[in-house]
């Protein structure tokens, strides 16, 4: 199907509403939703908003005036607003995309803070207290930086290229090891700081809930988590830790993020207005404050005692899109740990055609073919290991591709790009197989380079029948290494793929699905690409 | 709440920001409310007002005066330099913050008439614990009443990219970063535009930028006021508002209006708290209102404005000097405010033209698309 102008635009937006499947992907909030009503704001919104809700149920009775959120990722938002997509307003935990991109900037008509939340770091109670971090007011970035870099400290924290917070928490060390506290410029990038800085991160995700609902799972071998402050509290009050997280704010100082409520629409003005003035009533601010843990945005809001009351010093953001596309390149390219993704795809008769072009074309877009900035964020990576396992009756074949070049028409993208383009369908289906290969492949990989983040991507238009069961996969995991076990596979449904089959391989490895069967495969690969 | 619910919604909230093309945000100030009668004429005006006048507007006693007066104002908002530039043709009467821009549409309206029914000197938001450190390093200085910021050594100081760590004897605020002023963007609002004015004419060995030359040889020490910010917010609200909530760690020293601050302290919503402090540069700069006739219906306006003492009062509310300063000097001191009655060390701002100059050149640093 193609679409195109406002039809496409409109498209992306309703699209992005029907991702509803799994904790990580997006979802939207209501199901009858017009937006011609004036007292409806149609709001494109990060999944950092999501506990919000309750609050928002109440703001639709009190004012009249509802909000229909749609979730969507920051970046990729932005880019849709920018490319004119429907939809009334934005809200995001940052506002910083949709400021400096050219055609988005402009449609901006009014902008409001709602509340505040800064980027910390949980550090485990043992462990603070064995680095001497319990109620110490002067660790810096540059302790926690040496603690990672001596391999004596492992945490967890989001693709900065996918969610806010792992960008705050991106420009907040960048910021900190340049040596100085003033906003970061392209020429201060200090790589071998950050490089030091990102050994320690053994833990990788799209978005921030789904990194903290995988901390809980793999907390036994990780000593802390760069999350937003209110996040961690709730980790401490949900009763899912083994232990406590301390929350560290480095003395450098922090990234807060502030959570704008962005009118786009002019003719939403006065619900806007309607709406804003009761979020920032104190009377809603405090409960902001207290149901889900964000510090007041309005002056004069005394701040719950919960909150540390020690003065934070704030980092600032660039002023540049070309300084944030440089740090987040960097990030990727060349200081995070290397991502060894293993891709297990689908070739089995049912493919053939138009399934099997749409995804030679979602995996060549990610060889350099897409020029927008979530294009380039999700390309291959330098230093990437990308294997592609196929599989239809059986396992066919098992290629792997390592990237030193990252350039387009370079020779390790056009190799990638020619193996895609020679796949061809036929056969049955065999799932389960594929799975056990996949492990497999991984479980060597690791034992020989262990300093890798891994993950698996399932691909399939259909359901197993041929090889392994469902229950031989499971019991075969269950037999793997605890740092196998680790990977996750994150399956996208495809065409006549079985949601719950895909969700039970999301579960039993701790990945999410992706719903590809509303939501173009191009998108869904973009998306997955940030848990990569 | 101490304070009338209303007048506190008016100047905590309604922050509007226009950015971009296209002002257009239309706030509606049609009267309502029961008060007062109207007047037996009562005309309605179109004008297009910095966003910074927004609350003022919007306010329901100040509507229920102009509509005694005869008027029903209806205002769109956008950036003093958005105005400038703006098409003019649908509306009766242009009100930006400032001289330059309000001389710039007085000269490209044949037959139109300025008014300054308000103004307000620019001022330092800052805290008691800034205050010291900057008086110890001999930046700024006790006056009667007020503490001054002597911005000739403060651009000297910030042109060494000097950090608050390296002022001697610093334990109050041990921060890494450079010591600056937060200012809103240059590229659309007129408060960061009067600190460009104040920061060349030191650069400029304290003369007024006329001369290409003269913009040649200051924008190597004024831009990096401005660039090493980061990113910064476009309207005058939102940098006062940071500091107010997040405190001295996000904002040591923000450019202010001084109407800001002294009505955030009079509405005495506990938002002003004991540590915070305001400091005046010196020398200082007004931000003139300047109201621009375009038709004799809102040449009555500007009249009306200026010389009405309850408008006067009213403006006086919102924490605007008016050429009532008697009327001024009794709020601020029924407030418990400690502010200059007087300013001995006033500059002008560069012209327009000038101040353009100065404007596109940081534009092309920050790389505007």
């Amino acid at each position: 199907m193609r679409m195109h102008g406002t039809a496409a635009r409109l498209g992306l937006v309703l699209a992005a509403a029907a991702l509803a499947v799994g904790t990580a992907a997006c979802g939207s909030s209501t199901s009858t939703v017009n937006p011609d009503d004036p007292n409806t704001i149609t709001v494109l919104a990060g999944s950092e908003v999501k506990d919000v809700q309750p609050i928002l149920d109440d703001l639709q009775k009190a004012t009249g005036v509802s909000l229909a959120l749609t979730y969507t990722g920051s970046l990729d938002g932005a880019e849709s607003i920018d490319g004119g997509a429907a939809t009334d307003a934005a809200w995001f935990s940052l506002g910083n995309y949709l400021r400096l991109l050219p055609n988005s900037s402009k449609r901006i008509v009014a902008s409001n803070k709602i509340m505040l939340s800064p980027v910390v770091i949980g550090v485990k109670k043992s462990v603070a207290d064995r680095f001497g971090w319990t109620n110490n007011p002067n660790v810096t970035w540059a302790d926690i930086e040496a603690k990672a870099a001596d391999g004596s400290f492992h945490f967890a924290m989001t693709n900065p290229a996918a969610s806010n917070s792992g960008f705050c928490a991106l420009i907040g060390v960048a910021t900190a090891l340049s040596g100085s506290s003033d906003a970061i410029d392209t020429g201060k990038i200090d790589t071998a700081a950050l490089t030091s800085f990102f050994k320690g991160q053994t833990l990788t995700a799209g978005s921030s809930g789904f990194l903290a609902d995988d901390y809980v799972r793999q907390q036994d071998s990780l000593d802390g988590i760069i999350n937003y402050e209110s996040v961690l509290m709730s980790l401490n009050s949900g009763g899912t830790l083994h232990e406590s997280l301390t929350l560290i704010y480095p003395k450098e100082g922090i990234v807060t993020a502030d959570y704008p409520f962005i009118l786009l629409n002019k003719a939403k003005l006065d619900a806007y207005n309607k709406a804003v003035a009761w979020l920032l009533d104190p009377a809603q601010q405090r409960r902001i404050m207290s149901d889900v843990s964000r510090r007041p945005a309005v002056p004069g809001i005394k701040l719950d005692s919960k909150f540390p009351s020690q003065t934070l010093v704030s980092l600032d953001f660039p002023s540049k899109l070309d300084t944030i596309q440089s740090l987040i390149s960097t990030y990727l390219n060349v200081v995070r740990k290397p991502a060894s993704a293993v891709f297990v795809l689908d070739t089995s008769g049912s493919m053939d055609g138009v399934r099997l072009d749409n995804l030679k074309h979602a995996l060549t877009q990610l060889t350099g073919g897409d020029q927008t900035l979530t294009g380039q964020f999700s390309s291959f990576r330098s230093r990437e290991e990308v294997t592609f396992i196929t599989f239809s009756t059986q396992v066919n074949d098992v290629k792997t591709f390592t990237i030193d070049d990252t350039n387009s028409n370079g020779p390790d993208m056009s190799a990638i790009r020619d193996y895609i383009n020679n796949l061809s369908a036929d056969g049955n289906t065999a799932i389960y197989s594929a799975l056990e290969q996949a492990y497999s492949t991984v479980g060597q990989e690791i034992a020989t380079d262990p300093n890798r983040l891994y993950s698996i991507v399932l691909m399939t238009d259909g359901e197993n029948n041929s090889g392994a069961a469902a229950g031989d996969f499971a019991s075969n995991y269950q037999s793997l290494t605890a740092d196998v076990r680790a990977v996750h596979v994150y399956p996208i449904l495809f065409g006549d793929g079985a949601v719950s089959d895909m969700k039970a391989i999301a579960s039993t490895t701790g990945g999410t699905v992706f719903d590809a069967q509303t939501t173009p495969l191009d998108s869904i690969f973009k998306q997955i690409r940030g848990y990569q | 709440m101490e304070m009338a619910p209303r007048r506190l919604a008016a100047i905590g909230l309604a922050v509007v920001l226009i950015l971009g093309v296209g002002f257009g945000i239309i706030t509606s100030i049609h009267a309502g409310g029961s008060s007062g009668s109207p007047a037996p004429q009562v005309v309605t005006l179109h004008g297009l007002i910095g966003s910074e006048k927004a609350p003022f507007f919007a306010d329901q006693s100040v509507k229920d005066a102009l509509l005694k007066g005869g008027f029903i104002v209806d205002v769109q908002t956008a950036g003093s330099r958005q105005i400038a530039q703006a098409d003019l043709s649908q509306q009766d009467f242009a009100f930006p913050a400032g001289i330059p821009a309000g001389s710039k549409i007085k000269a490209d309206h044949a037959g139109s008439t300025t008014y300054q029914p308000f103004y307000t000197p620019m001022a330092i938001a800052t805290w008691k614990p800034i205050i010291s450190l900057l008086e110890q390093a001999g930046v700024a200085q006790q006056r009667s009443g007020y503490v001054a910021l002597d911005m000739d050594a403060f651009v000297k100081l910030a042109q060494k990219g000097t950090r608050w760590t390296d002022l001697a004897g610093n334990t109050a605020y041990p921060v890494s970063k450079s010591i600056l002023i937060t200012s809103t963007d240059p590229r659309t609002s007129n408060s960061a535009a009067m600190y460009l004015s104040l920061a060349s004419y030191c650069a400029n060995s304290d003369n007024i930028v006329q001369s290409d030359l003269d913009v040649a040889n200051v924008m190597p020490i004024v831009s990096p006021l401005f660039l090493k910010q980061g990113f910064v917010d476009s309207s005058s609200e939102e940098p006062f508002d940071d500091y107010l909530v997040q405190g001295m760690g996000k904002s040591p020293m923000v450019m202010i209006y001084e109407s800001q601050f002294v009505a955030r302290a009079a509405a005495n919503d506990g938002s002003i708290t004991s540590d915070m402090a305001l400091m005046y540069p010196e020398p200082t700069i007004y931000s003139k209102h300047t109201f621009v006739a375009l038709n004799d219906n809102a040449r009555r306006l500007g009249d009306f404005l200026t010389n009405d003492p309850g408008m006067r009062q009213l403006a006086t509310e919102f924490g605007f000097r008016t050429i009532d300063a008697a009327g001024f000097n009794t709020f601020v001191k029924a407030h418990n405010l400690s502010v200059p009655a007087t300013f001995v060390n006033v500059i002008d701002p560069p012209t327009y033209e000038t101040l353009e100059k100065m404007i596109t050149n940081l534009e092309q640093q920050y790389g505007t698309p």
